[in-house]
């Protein structure tokens, strides 16, 4: 019995402990984007050092994630690197929120290719039948390359899963203007596509796969990679991705990086959304691979 | 061999018994080779971990907060957030699932009711923790209004392992010979004394073994955790169990698949110090069960 005193006592004092530790008055709930999540962990880490008596809990999961938790009500601001739709939009009033929403930056759309790819500028309508239902791509050789490496000459096609918001995205921007072209019937995924849980994973395994081709926010690109320089229309010059092409709107893939928050931000909410937009927040921002409100200088 | 020989003498090996002694010693070695193969993955893992992992540790890196977009720094709140996690977890299941065990072991007639409690712990048994997760997200997260919390997660985590403290509970209560008890009540004691005076007493060693082995199956779970209360990343640490918090096996997933441009040596670090924390916890229910085992007087 002595024993389990010990123990029950050690569990006590472990816990109060960790209860006599740093103390902060507000904690504010930011969840979401995948794509977010480490920008959204960086303004985290510096707003300690800017008002430490408030604190923000950053959960990832996907776009889908943090708007679900929106129409909760269990989030203070959720991270979407897409614009919620109206449907989303009506059951957040139908359950009492009103997200409000704020552009906080741009994210370029990479293209990834592996290093050995011969391929170095891809249109939009080659993008299409790549990654399109329907579309005519499906070896390497059907765009005249051979890729060294790739014995089967087979396209690995890397996507995401289906509440990613980078997914969401692609298929907005990408596959509807191809099928908008008429070169895929519909501006959807083909089928068979890898569906990778995080931006992370896709880069990981193009880096390591001669025959795929991938996408995800640049932040993610590595020097491991090729980036695919992204032409919108066939014959047009193409645009390589980075901060700078996405801030001056060349890149043709660039979105904007969505903030939700339920109602006007008030109080400390309020301050942490200026922080963000002002040059302190941008520049973290910048720094984290993603393209700025507006031209900022940073240290 | 021929039947002269056999004859002569009855005792030399026939050409059956040969084969049957060597097929013997195949047999043997062949399942003496799969239960080898069984110390190959452990040996691997922990190969791996301390030779990609060893250079991590250090006192900063348990103790400090991660820095630098998590690539930085150390895991001090991850840390932190699981000791929360499990222990929280620990205070509701432990009494909870030793009282059913008890009434399992104790008071339960064989009837349609205790055969139903057993097939649900059984069930309980056998749902997937990302099942779990999301009856946790449901349950405790929205009906209940506990938020993402530390309280909501332990308590998914309570649910989930409450079928591992029962059984084990209940088995060694079972271990208590049957006269022990009968010797009790034969001097006029009730079910209750019974219990509290000699029973528990005598099986505490295996009661604590369930719960141990409780404490390392809650600290490596993830999913359960995600949803619930562990957060990506949360600067400061909780405070109570209503806060959320940041914990080991969540911060493993996320370096190891979120974060860009983590150093090599971090995720494996990170892994290094939670199944350190699970062998710990493994090696102290081992010592205590033997010095436990050693003051039995049966």
């Amino acid at each position: 019995m002595k024993l389990t005193r010990v123990l029950l006592s050690s569990v006590v004092m472990s816990l109060t402990f960790a209860g006599a530790s740093q103390a902060a008055n507000t904690l504010i709930q930011n969840k979401g984007s995948d794509t977010l999540v480490n920008v959204a962990q960086a303004w985290a880490e510096e707003y300690q050092s800017v008002k430490p008596d408030v604190a923000l809990a950053i959960s990832g999961g996907g776009s889908g994630t943090g708007i679900a938790a929106m129409i909760n009500g269990t989030v203070d601001i959720a991270n979407s690197s897409r614009q919620m739709k109206k449907k989303e939009l009506k059951r957040a009033t139908d359950s009492g929120q009103k997200p409000v929403e704020h552009v906080v930056g741009y994210d370029a759309l990479a293209v990834f290719l592996h290093m050995d790819n011969p391929m170095n500028a891809l249109s939009f309508n080659q993008l299409g039948k790549i990654f399109g239902r329907g579309g005519e791509f499906t070896k390497w050789s059907d765009l005249g390359v051979s890729v060294p490496g790739c014995g089967s000459d087979k396209i690995v096609v890397v996507s995401r899963q289906n509440n990613s918001g980078t997914y969401a995205y692609f298929k907005k921007a990408v596959l509807k203007s191809a099928a908008k072209a008429g070169v895929i019937v519909k501006g959807s995924f083909r089928q068979g596509t890898l569906d990778m849980h995080g931006s992370k994973d896709v880069v990981d395994l193009v880096e390591k796969t001669p025959c795929a081709i991938g996408y995800s926010g640049l932040a993610y690109a590595t020097d491991h990679l090729k980036l695919a320089c992204i032409a919108k229309a066939e014959g047009e010059s193409c645009v390589s991705p980075s901060v700078a092409t996405a801030s001056n709107r060349s890149y043709p893939i660039a979105r904007p990086l969505f903030m939700y928050t339920n109602g006007e931000p008030q109080g400390e909410i309020k301050e942490y959304m200026d922080w963000i937009m002002s040059d302190a927040g941008q520049c973290i921002l910048k720094d984290k691979g993603y393209a700025p409100m507006r031209d900022v200088s940073c240290p | 061999m021929s039947d002269t020989e056999l004859i002569a003498n009855p005792f030399l090996e026939t050409d059956l018994n040969v084969s049957a002694k060597r097929t013997e010693k195949l047999f043997k070695i062949l399942f003496m080779l799969m239960a080898g193969l069984l110390i190959l993955p452990v040996l691997i893992i922990l190969t791996t971990l301390v030779v990609k992992g060893g250079g991590m540790l250090s006192f900063d890196f348990l103790f400090t907060n991660p820095t630098n977009g998590m690539t930085e720094g150390g895991i001090f709140p991850a840390l932190l957030g699981t000791v929360w996690l499990v222990g929280v977890a620990l205070i509701i299941s432990v009494p909870v699932g030793v009282a059913a065990a008890i009434y399992l072991s104790e008071y339960a007639a064989d009837n349609w009711f205790t055969r139903s409690i057993n097939l649900a712990i059984i069930n309980l048994a056998g749902v997937p923790s990302i099942v779990h997760a999301l009856f946790g997200v449901g349950a405790f997260v929205i009906f209940f209004g506990f938020g993402t919390s530390i309280l909501a997660a332990s308590m998914t985590l309570a649910v989930m392992t409450l079928p591992v403290v029962i059984v084990a509970t209940r088995e060694s209560l079972q271990a208590v010979p049957p006269a022990f008890r009968e010797a009790c009540w034969n001097m006029g004691a009730t079910r209750w004394q019974t219990i509290r005076r000699v029973i528990l007493p005598n099986s505490v060693s295996g009661i604590l073994t369930g719960v141990i082995l409780e404490v390392s199956r809650t600290t490596g779970e993830t999913a359960p955790i995600m949803f619930t209360g562990a957060a990506f990343f949360i600067p400061v640490l909780p405070q109570s169990v209503f806060d959320q918090t940041m914990a080991m096996s969540l911060h493993l997933f996320v370096v190891s698949t979120q974060v860009p441009h983590v150093p090599e040596g971090l995720p494996y670090g990170v892994a290094l110090v939670l199944i350190a924390m699970v062998l710990l916890m493994n090696s102290a229910s081992i010592a205590l069960r033997m010095y436990l085992r050693g003051k039995k007087k049966w």
